[in-house]
């Protein structure tokens, strides 16, 4: 099991839910098996360039990338915009 | 029935009810998006919002109860043949009256939907997505963006859009095809070739709601009005308008004649001519303008989904500077000030 933390913009978008705990193999499935899965990829499967997935506490850009159990994923949204 | 503007800004959208002679500012909805544009649906009441994230991208939300709760587009996007990806949703059209489930939706880059499910799941265009022309188009300075979506209360076949800067297109036979529609209107920007078939920068543009065969545009290179359905264009900003550039159009249901702009300095110094923010009307089909100035001293902007109409003739602009006027019998009020940069303003009747 893993567990998913959202950013707060991102849990409103889940229905006020920040905190998911998934049956999941990869970081790939754990974001498809978000309610918000198609703001985080697009429409090819990508992750957006801005946001950012922390695997215990280190950045993680294959989705391929297995999760180990008590995986804690963070959803976090890149310093942009004004 | 009093009128409620549903006006979208860089950080929210707000809705300003009319009651009595008081406009009442809500709290805002949909925090942390910018909204491009959004509508309320007069066929059912439902308030659909072009969403869009510099980290999330561009989206769809749609409310049944005046934004109290907001449902989410499911499927969104771009086909993976196009080479294209979805950059931004920009503006939303709601379908014809015989197809009440039916919207339209236009993007970046220069890219339309249809949604037949009231906005769950959006279908690109096809004929749009691989036209002829598309190696032509160059974006303008907010991107190559399919921001004007007109249809023909009488024929539910017939669609004009507008793309910056590509022109205008015109299907009739409800977006299995587009053609361009542009001969007529200048692409002053290209001075070797300045009438080309495509490349135009449409800043907006608007069928009559009465006679649909009349088109207005703002354009980047003046203003202009078609009688043919936009098979030709004839240029009206040398009447009065202080200036050809601007982005606002707004016209008045009952009166095919009336049309209104927001000229600017021009491209290179994009805010309200002479100083002032003068809302400028024609009641002669465009022989002649004369303004309303709603602001003076002003160096204000309107963006070209910032002005709307009611159905009795009122008119309403929002600024990029935040501030909400409204125009009716030649007399203006302010709706709200100090709001985020305003992107659109849209009127709708509310009982």
């Amino acid at each position: 099991m893993a567990v998913v933390l959202l950013p707060g913009l991102l849990a409103t978008e889940a229905g006020g839910q920040k905190r998911f705990e998934l049956e999941v193999e990869t970081v790939g499935a754990a974001l498809h098996a978000l309610p918000v899965a198609n703001l985080l990829l697009d429409e090819a499967g990508a992750v957006r360039p801005l946001v950012h997935v922390y695997v215990n506490g280190e950045r993680e850009r294959d989705l391929a990338a297995p999760l180990p159990p008590g995986a804690c994923v963070r959803i976090v949204a890149a310093i942009a915009g004004g | 029935m009093d009128v409620l503007l549903v006006v979208g800004t860089r950080k929210g959208l707000f809705l300003i009810r009319e009651s009595g002679n008081e406009w009442q500012l809500e709290e805002p909805l949909l925090p942390g998006w910018q909204i491009n544009h959004a509508v309320l649906d007069p066929r059912d009441g439902s308030l659909y919002a072009c969403t869009n994230s510099w980290v999330y991208g561009g989206t769809v939300h749609r409310s049944t109860d005046l934004g109290k709760t907001w449902e989410r587009s499911e499927e969104l996007g771009l086909p993976e043949e196009s080479g294209l990806k979805l950059a931004s949703t920009w503006h939303l059209e709601p379908g014809h009256p015989s197809q009440p489930d039916t919207l339209w939706l236009g993007g970046e880059p220069g890219v339309l939907f249809r949604s037949d499910d009231s906005g769950a799941t959006w279908a690109a265009n096809e004929a749009l997505l691989g036209h002829e022309t598309r190696e032509r188009w160059a974006p303008g300075a907010g991107g190559l963006v399919c921001h004007s979506i007109a249809l023909d209360p009488g024929n539910a076949g017939r669609l004009w859009i507008g793309i910056s800067a590509a022109g205008v297109f015109r299907s009739e036979d409800g977006g299995e095809s587009f053609e361009p529609a542009n001969a007529g209107t200048e692409a002053c920007f290209l001075p070797d070739d300045p009438f080309p078939e495509v490349g135009q920068c449409v800043h907006k543009v608007l069928a009559h709601p009465a006679r649909p065969e009349r088109l207005w545009q703002q354009n980047h290179c003046g203003v202009y009005r078609s009688d043919d359905a936009g098979a030709s264009w004839e240029r009206l900003d040398e009447n009065g308008l202080p200036s050809p550039f601007g982005f606002a159009l707004a016209l008045d249901p009952a009166d095919p004649d009336v049309a209104y702009v927001i000229p600017e300095e021009g491209a290179e110094n994009r805010v309200t001519s002479d100083g002032r923010l003068g809302i400028y009307r024609t009641g002669d089909a465009g022989a002649s303008w004369t303004p309303t100035v709603a602001v003076d001293p002003a160096w204000a902007a309107v963006l070209r989904e910032g002005m709307s109409f009611d159905a009795d003739g009122g008119v309403y602009a929002g600024t990029q500077s935040g501030f909400v006027y409204a125009l009716r019998d030649g007399q203006v009020t302010e709706a709200a000030r100090h709001l985020p940069p305003i992107l659109s303003v849209e009127a709708s009747t509310w009982q």
